[in-house]
């Protein structure tokens, strides 16, 4: 079972680089290359190593949480969560080695259990049908906004205080605005059905550019009061905050940008969730930011004419 | 009328789903296609709503290409944005004069709380409030009854009789036969990616006995084979 599963893993894996195409996989290839790189001269000494191990048990955790095989596994096979480790030590192998090479011994056998442990979570979040105040707040043509509100509002609503009442500390707003950015990257994974679409009545200009202008009010609604507090106690180091902010801007229009470039109705692409895995990177190794950039110009000009296909009455 | 001339589809060349299909539609009526699974029934539908793009041929309103905003859509999958609620839903689809609370009385929908948590006949309810709320003149369902208790049913049924009444050209597939005799004022039967033949009321018993005979004739031998 382990091998016919491994061997359809395979098959998938080809396929979605042949959709990917030459151009795009040689430009992942190399970025992949250069992340392996960075994993590799990290994890040479303490505390990075550590640093290492935890950013990749928190990547497979939300992998794990958020794999939605899981209930057909369960269903018809009793060898799931074999499966399930055999999957994982293909991903944390390559880094436990690498760490071992480096005699980093104790993240390495700290990262061979929390494999073994992610395994066995079976936990799943309950989903919620909050009609908050906040809800109401956000203008119906944002659904990604209102549906990722909902999913995240329990966290999202007390980091914006602890945010706000520790804005007397030079980290905390810094802090908190990179996380409020982080988040919004979850809601443009989905790909709406095509009525939703056709329900704004606008051509593919205006219909990209109305996405851009509410992610724009809305993460600056939540973003604009902390960046307030944090010049009236830091005024020398006012644009601190507001670069950050300026750069998760540009993340969220590139987002939308990937979306509907890759977008087809009612799927997930593979193509836009690796696009938008480099925007996440960017946020964190700023040297992505320039690709990040000049791929929003190349998808502004592909998701125009992607949209056009779907939108040619409005055109 | 809607007129679709020599229309040919395909996802992987050089197999065609639909091979120069060629079919009248005439307006304010009730127009049924039915067909096996793989008939190429929703490859047609898709093609109709300009979501899908054709090889060749051409899809024309009175000499016009017909376009997205004459039309309202029913996919069959009953797909939603996730973690939406139903009144969220159909607030995106502008339309000041529908009441959807008075709608609702009867479908009895809890539209306050989150897609996600609607069972399959829900979905398709709320679905169908939103294509009765996008209020175009030409309607195109693709299995609208499934998943659908017999209540439900009636309740569309007559609703779509309404419809046509009031002017609507309703295109509605089905895999089972008997629900498009009782609503459609025509039936054309799909096969291998063409119209092999269209019916109206009149020959509609000739043409259930013609399909059952034929379908029976292909298997039963077999069936009879396996079970011996």
């Amino acid at each position: 079972m382990i091998a016919g599963f491994l061997n359809i893993r395979i098959k998938q894996f080809i396929r979605a680089m042949s959709g990917l195409g030459l151009f795009r996989v040689v430009f992942l290839s190399g970025l992949l290359g250069f992340g392996a790189f960075v994993i590799f001269m990290l994890s040479s000494g303490e505390p990075n190593s550590y640093y290492v191990t935890g950013g990749l048990v928190l990547m497979l955790i939300i992998l794990h949480l958020n794999r939605r095989d899981k209930a057909f596994l369960k269903t018809h096979f009793n060898a799931y969560r074999l499966l399930f480790l055999v999957e994982y030590a293909l991903i944390t192998f390559p880094i436990a080695l690498v760490l071992s090479i480096h005699s980093q011994w104790i993240p390495s056998l700290l990262l061979v259990a929390a494999t073994g442990i992610v395994t066995q979570l079976d936990y799943k979040p309950k989903q919620r049908s909050t009609n908050s105040l906040v809800q109401r707040l956000i203008p119906s043509a944002g659904f990604e906004w209102k549906a990722g509100i909902r999913r995240s509002l329990f966290y999202i609503v007390p980091i914006w205080f602890i945010g706000l009442g520790t804005s007397f500390f030079i980290g905390s707003v810094p802090l908190v605005i990179f996380i409020l950015g982080i988040i919004p990257i979850g809601f443009y994974e989905n790909g709406e059905p095509v009525q939703m679409i056709l329900s704004y009545e606008k051509n593919s200009h205006q219909f990209l550019w109305l996405k851009i202008k509410l992610q724009l009010i809305l993460y600056s609604a939540i973003t604009l009061p902390l960046i307030g507090a944090f010049i009236l106690f830091h005024t020398e180091l006012w644009y601190i905050t507001f670069i950050e902010y300026l750069v998760f801007i540009t993340l969220h229009i590139f987002l939308i940008l990937t979306k509907y470039t890759f977008y087809q109705p009612n799927s997930k692409s593979p193509a836009a969730s690796i696009f938008a895995s480099i925007g996440a990177i960017a946020s964190i190794i700023a040297i992505f930011l320039p690709i990040v950039w000049l791929l929003s110009i190349r998808f502004y000009v592909k998701s125009v004419k992607n949209l056009n296909f779907y939108l040619d009455d409005y055109n | 009328m809607i007129t679709i001339k020599d229309l040919t589809v395909s996802y992987e060349k050089p197999q065609k789903v639909i091979n120069g299909l060629s079919l009248s539609l005439g307006e304010d009526t009730i127009h049924g296609i039915v067909g096996l699974n793989g008939s190429g029934k929703t490859t047609l539908l898709n093609t109709l709503y300009g979501i899908k793009k054709p090889d060749a041929g051409e899809i024309r309103r009175d000499g016009s290409p017909l376009t997205k905003k004459q039309m309202s859509y029913l996919v069959t999958e009953n797909y939603f944005y996730a973690n939406i609620t139903g009144r969220e839903y159909l607030g995106l689809f502008k339309n000041q004069a529908f009441d959807e609370d008075k709608w609702n009385q009867l479908f009895l929908l809890p539209l306050d709380q989150i897609i996600d948590g609607y069972s399959t006949g829900m979905k398709k309810k709320l679905a169908l409030l939103g294509i009765l709320k996008q209020d175009k003149p030409i309607m195109i369902l693709d299995e609208p009854f499934n998943g659908l208790d017999i209540e439900t049913c009636r309740v569309i049924r007559s609703i779509l009789l309404r419809l046509k009444e009031k002017g609507k050209t309703i295109v509605i597939t089905s895999h089972i036969i008997e629900t498009l005799t009782n609503l459609c004022d025509f039936i054309h039967f799909l096969e291998n990616g063409a119209i092999k033949i269209s019916h109206d009321k009149t020959g509609f018993n000739a043409f259930e006995r013609e399909i059952f005979e034929s379908i029976e004739n292909r298997n039963m031998q077999m069936i009879d084979d396996l079970m011996k």
